[in-house]
């Protein structure tokens, strides 16, 4: 009895593992422009595979932080020499995506394909003919959700040519979230909200946008919730994309998040 | 008036442009319909498409013919007169009479068309006849009538006791010019091809055409498929051995009852690659309805180019092609799928009025001129929305200052951070300078609320006291 229980056990845990290694090789790593968000990560955002990143609060529906952050770390990969000549898939469900903004955040609009999709199927669908599709450094998709077996499709599809997931999850205006099953196939999952930021120099107008980052999952690293602002190059609106993230406050586990850190650091 | 008389009516003494009194007096029993010649010339279109079964260049002749060209084409059918043996038998069976004939030009076959001898079976002038001297007695005894002369032309002509082609064309050409007019000389001439004839033709005629009869008619979508690439197949071998590729190509299913059923697929590059083809018609393949059945395909490519491929370097044969070349079966795939307004690339425009300021072209259209940006200094934000959206309950200072506080989609934003104005207003050289108006003018704003949400919001018009501020969210910086 004893034994047979053992042996079970260990049959369950061989086949968690195998579950587990659904996700491919890791083809390369970005890093997030900090040693302390990349540690996490276990040497900064694995590419080939692909990540979660959704936003909390009204940013659920609006989108906007969790585009910014995702238009940050697209940036930042598109650069990397390895990616050159490639282009940045960005599949929309509503079409109000204004590329000005993206290139304002170091996206630039002619390495950027714009899709407009008719529905969720669709938008998955061709996120998974994206990324195995040679020529494409990143897809970006915004999706309601992403279910077990959708992720597996997309995992398989990273690792036909090595492209990087970045799935956005939105939901639409006054709709309900989508139904969450709990397991995910994406490589790390991401809570991205708004932060306030600090006044510009002369402590006049708008300082650079910064977000707090919730990672929530991320498979070989750890969890964390950090405060960030986009790291910002020598001109006005120049974005530096070498460093995408410039880190801020690291809130560390998010019941020691005091309010009155949080009104500290910002 | 009568406008036309069906073969009984004409055998009882009836005939077109009687009045309808007179014909009702001769008949008392007859039945009349309304004449519609709008959707005669609908059905007379409708027909051209589907002639397409037997050429790609079809002209419509309104009032009641049409032309194919059929050079090149005849010997699927193993000869012009079997050809035109199969038309008429198709077009009896769907109850439609038809006077056919087959000639060198577009004038002799609608002179034989109109002969007596046509309304029984097909006219086939062989060629050779059309050049012989003297003239060929098939066109030689035809009317006058038959060279599409105007009616009176032909009646002064009979005056003089002309009344045949062969009579016309024996006369010397300088005086008949002289008398009758040019008009007369160049109908003689068409219709013996001493002068080209320009047909409009339904679709530009192309040399790039492959069709497939089959013996069963076939409706299953995997048949469709097979079909649908056995096509490409032999249109392509011929596009490759050419060295040429097409950028747009139509596919057309004929079906059992008549109506045309057709595809269009249009390519970022020229391609002419038949199992990519089959691809890219493959999903849409599902949306046609085959009714009955499918009796033949045809497939036609526009738009070919000599195709120019670049030497393959031996590092791209090991490294997947990167690039915009790599990109393009992507993004075919997707346009086919999705259609071309909803895979798009944008450019700048130069102007600074938000919604204009961005254009939108072919995923792989080459950008014209430098491929500038937008100004870095100007902050934009990440999402517009498609039309503003009235705030409401705004806590502002007048004249100019931005919110303090404002409620949007049922949640209210204190705002603490805020940078502006940039007056953006309308573009006056665009229209009269008079309809210009200080209330198009928007005073934008950067705004950042208690979360640092950051959004774009602007008031419209210049102050005035006695008009309420309205204040519009535009747009949402992540």
């Amino acid at each position: 009895m004893d034994g047979d229980r053992r042996n079970r056990l260990a049959a369950l845990r061989a086949d968690i593992r195998r579950l587990e290694r659904v996700a491919g090789p890791v083809r390369g790593r970005l890093s997030l422009g900090d040693p302390r968000l990349d540690s996490a990560l276990g040497g900064g955002l694995p590419l080939g595979q692909w990540h979660e990143i959704g936003g909390e609060g009204a940013e659920a529906e609006t989108g906007a932080a969790p585009a910014a952050f995702a238009a940050r770390l697209a940036a930042a990969l598109l650069a990397r020499p390895d990616q050159r000549g490639r282009s940045a898939v960005w599949i929309l469900r509503r079409d109000d995506l204004f590329p000005p903004g993206l290139a304002g955040l170091g996206l630039p609009a002619d390495r950027l394909v714009g899709v407009c999709a008719r529905d969720e199927d669709e938008a998955l669908a061709v996120a998974e003919d994206a990324l195995a599709s040679p020529g494409v450094g990143v897809v970006l998709a915004e999706v309601g959700a992403v279910d077990l077996t959708a992720g597996r499709r997309l995992q398989l599809a990273c690792e036909a040519r090595g492209g990087t997931g970045l799935m956005l999850l939105r939901r639409p205006f006054g709709g309900g979230a989508a139904a969450t099953t709990g397991g995910t196939a994406a490589a790390t999952c991401w809570r991205v909200s708004p932060a306030v930021s600090a006044p510009g120099p002369g402590g006049l107008g708008l300082g650079a946008p910064r977000w707090r980052l919730r990672l929530v999952r991320s498979r070989g690293g750890r969890t964390g919730d950090w405060r960030v602002e986009a790291g910002a190059g020598g001109g006005e609106g120049e974005a530096d994309v070498a460093h995408p993230l410039r880190l801020v406050a690291e809130l560390g586990d998010r019941d020691l998040a005091a309010p009155a850190a949080l009104s500290a650091a910002g | 008036m009568l406008a036309a008389v069906s073969p009984d009516a004409a055998a009882a003494g009836l005939f077109p442009g009687q009045r309808v009194t007179d014909a009702q007096a001769l008949r008392p029993d007859l039945v009349l319909a309304e004449a519609e010649p709008e959707a005669d010339a609908r059905a007379l279109e409708a027909l051209a498409d589907w002639c397409v079964r037997f050429s790609p260049a079809v002209a419509p002749d309104p009032p009641d013919g049409l032309f194919l060209d059929i050079g090149g084409v005849a010997h699927l059918w193993s000869g012009e007169a079997e050809m035109a043996a199969d038309l008429a038998a198709r077009l009896a069976r769907d109850g439609l009479t038809a006077r056919i004939a087959v000639a060198g030009t577009a004038g002799a076959a609608w002179a034989l068309a109109r002969s007596p001898a046509a309304a029984t079976c097909p006219q086939v002038l062989a060629p050779g006849r059309m050049e012989a001297e003297p003239l060929a007695p098939e066109l030689a005894g035809l009317p006058l009538a038959a060279l599409r002369l105007e009616p009176a032309a032909v009646e002064r002509l009979s005056r003089l006791g002309l009344r045949r082609i062969g009579q016309l064309a024996a006369l010397p050409r300088g005086p008949l010019a002289k008398r009758f007019g040019a008009g007369v000389l160049l109908r003689l001439d068409q219709a013996l091809g001493r002068v080209p004839e320009a047909l409009a033709f339904r679709r530009p005629p192309t040399p790039w055409f492959a069709r497939l009869d089959l013996a069963e008619p076939v409706s299953a979508p995997e048949d469709l498929a097979r079909l649908c690439r056995d096509a490409a197949l032999g249109l392509c071998a011929r596009l490759e051995a050419s060295g040429r590729g097409a950028r747009r190509f139509r596919l057309d299913f004929h079906r059992v009852d008549g109506a045309p059923v057709g595809l269009e697929l249009g390519l970022s590059r020229p391609a002419c690659e038949p199992d990519r083809l089959a691809r890219l018609f493959l999903p849409r393949l599902e949306t046609l309805d085959p009714g009955f059945g499918i009796e033949a395909v045809s497939l036609q490519a526009a738009e070919a180019e000599v195709l120019t491929p670049g030497q393959a370097d031996l590092a791209s044969l090991l490294e997947p092609v990167e690039g915009p070349e790599a990109l393009a079966p992507l993004i075919d795939r997707l346009t086919a799928r999705l259609g071309p307004r909803r895979v798009w690339r944008s450019r700048p425009l130069a102007s600074h009025v938000p919604e204009r300021s961005v254009r939108r072209t072919a995923a792989l259209e080459v950008a014209a001129g430098p491929a500038g940006g937008w100004p870095a200094w100007r902050p934009r934000p990440l999402r517009l929305l498609p039309r503003p959206e009235p705030l409401e309950a705004v806590i502002a200072l007048t004249p100019d200052e931005p919110p303090r506080q404002f409620r949007w989609r049922r949640r209210v934003h204190r705002i603490h951070l805020a940078e502006g104005p940039e007056r953006i207003g309308a573009e006056w050289w665009r229209t009269g300078i008079e309809a210009v108006r200080t209330d198009q003018v928007r005073d934008y704003y950067r705004v950042e609320d208690q979360d640092g949400a950051r959004f774009w919001v602007f008031r419209s018009g210049l102050h005035d006291h006695d008009r309420p501020v309205r204040w519009w969210l535009h747009g949402l910086f992540g």
